[in-house]
């Protein structure tokens, strides 16, 4: 097995982009990426998306993509599995790298989100779940998010105010963090105070609709490396049932847990060897319950670890450090390849105002559904 | 959408899930092979009618198709026999809505295929009305 680095990365602002399509987008964090590597033509290129059909009535963004970058010849393919198809993407790709399959990957994470009506971008944001049994009757993700929330809230006598701690980190890190589409800071009171969007979730508790494109190239040829250079250490991908309540413990996110355990595994290290963490805080519990399945806190201490500064972009394990999903933008199938620029940006020490002081390793952690697919990445400076 | 729901009618009118042959476990909605013992040997199998709400929640955000449900209640039920299942709440004033609330199935229409188009029916739930009994 080959070592895999992150030869180069790049990305556009997440936010409306009325002016681009969902292969503009695509183009012009591809660009970015492939000239930040001094790579021309990748031996793959692996497209991270959700619901392009849905969306922009395009599929085959492969080979779109291929076409517009003008690499006629190298095999490239879309990656689906809902929120998480950005990581899987780089899963994916990661493993043929590794392998010298391909010697050069570049992953692209594009979601178009912003052409939809608000009715519409429901629909979008809920297809990965059940067809017959959930969307038929007009449940949509938030709803769920929302009954996972009040479980999360009654189990552990979390309150209101202490679940508003996770968008608060997340807008604060998105001030200064230049391609986050909400670079404005909330206090608590504005967050629990923000209107009803699913009881008791709130508008403040969910991460936005967005449009974006990120892309990173990975690299196995140790001439590429540059100084410092960013390897994926692990790589590991888990699921668990498809809907939460069909769990023994409906708080216990398990496809996460079992994709950490496994790449700390992979990477040789334990979660106290974490500098800093990108976690899928799609809603303020969600947060909650991805910082215990991760081992960052105690079950059901998340939110109190919240309050208390430990994920602070100064505390002992920053989370979101660019703003995560809330603050940065949930373009969905990208937002997993955003986390690995982030991360990639910490570790090289190019973050700014941003900068977990003295990175040396990070945790991605991105998922599908409520946890019904999980992918964790490590990322290493190994300079 | 048609045949789709042609094929899931009794799973909507019934609540038809699975009972696993091997270890009597009962699923909702039914599935390919037991979650506990992991046998494939499953029978349709009818859920109680009744339970209890664990959570709820009031969607204020509707998807396509169900623009005049804003709210929509939606409550998190355990059946009687501990299968859990995610439904509308039908014929119940928001106010009453509680976690712990007995709740009763009830066949409702759940969404209209335009102004000329299909009406399609399925489970919801009802609060629990001791005092007036709608059901058979």
């Amino acid at each position: 097995m080959k070592r895999v680095i992150i030869a180069g990365a790049g990305l556009t602002k997440v936010g409306d982009h009325w002016n681009k399509s969902i292969l503009d987008l695509a183009v012009d964090a591809a660009t970015a990426a492939l000239k930040d590597a001094g790579i021309a033509t990748p031996d793959q290129i692996i497209i991270g998306n959700m619901f392009s059909g849905f969306s922009s009535s395009q599929e085959s963004l492969g080979a779109m993509a291929a076409d517009a970058l003008r690499l006629w010849g190298v095999p490239a393919f879309k990656v689906e599995s809902s929120g998480a198809s950005g990581s899987m993407a780089l899963h994916v790709a990661d493993s043929l790298v590794k392998s010298g399959q391909a010697n050069s990957a570049l992953v692209i994470g594009v979601e178009k989100m912003r052409d939809l009506e608000p009715s519409e971008a429901a629909r979008a944001t809920s297809l990965g779940e059940s067809s017959e049994y959930v969307q038929f009757f007009g449940i949509s993700q938030t709803a769920l998010g929302a009954l996972i929330t009040q479980l999360y809230m009654q189990e552990y006598e979390v309150t209101r105010d202490e679940l508003s701690c996770f968008p608060v980190i997340a807008h604060k890190n998105a001030v200064t963090s230049e391609h986050a589409q909400f670079r404005k800071a909330v206090s608590i009171a504005d967050v629990s105070r923000s209107m009803p969007v699913s009881d008791p979730l709130r508008l403040l508790d969910c991460a936005p609709v967005g449009d974006g494109a990120a892309a990173v190239v990975l690299s196995n040829d140790d001439g590429m490396v540059k100084d410092p250079a960013i390897e994926i250490a692990a790589s590991a991908a888990s699921t668990d049932s498809a809907n939460f309540y069909q769990r023994d413990d409906m708080l216990e996110f398990m496809a996460t847990r079992r994709a950490v355990t496994k790449a700390l595994s992979l990477a040789g290290i334990s979660v106290r060897d974490i500098d800093f963490a990108e976690i899928n805080d799609s809603y303020s519990a969600v947060a909650g319950l991805s910082v215990e399945a991760l081992g960052l806190s105690k079950m059901g201490e998340g939110a109190r670890d919240a309050r208390d500064g430990k994920f602070d972009i100064k505390g002992k394990v920053p989370i979101s450090t660019y703003g995560g999903l809330k603050g940065r933008g949930n373009p969905v199938g990208a937002t997993g390849i955003y986390q690995i620029v982030e991360a990639y940006h910490q570790l090289v020490g190019k973050a700014k105002a941003n900068q977990v002081v003295d990175a040396k390793i990070g945790l991605t952690h991105n998922m599908g559904g409520i946890d019904s697919a999980a992918v964790v990445h490590i990322l290493r400076r190994i300079s | 959408m048609a045949v789709s729901y042609w094929r899931e009618r009794d799973r909507y009118y019934r609540i038809l899930g699975s009972k696993c042959q091997n270890c009597s476990a009962e699923f909702f909605p039914p599935l390919y092979r037991c979650r506990k013992c992991g046998s494939d040997k499953l029978s349709d199998h009818e859920m109680p009618q009744e339970g209890q709400i664990l959570a709820y929640t009031l969607l204020r955000d509707p998807m396509t198709g169900f623009e005049d449900h804003d709210p929509m209640p939606i409550a998190l039920i355990e059946l009687n026999n501990g299968v859990r299942i995610v439904a509308q709440l039908a014929d119940t004033p928001i106010d009453q809505i509680t976690v712990g609330s007995k709740v009763r199935a009830v066949f409702r229409r759940v969404r209209v295929n335009g102004p000329n188009g299909q009406i399609f029916y399925g489970y919801k739930f009802a609060i629990k009305n001791e005092k007036v009994n709608l059901t058979r």
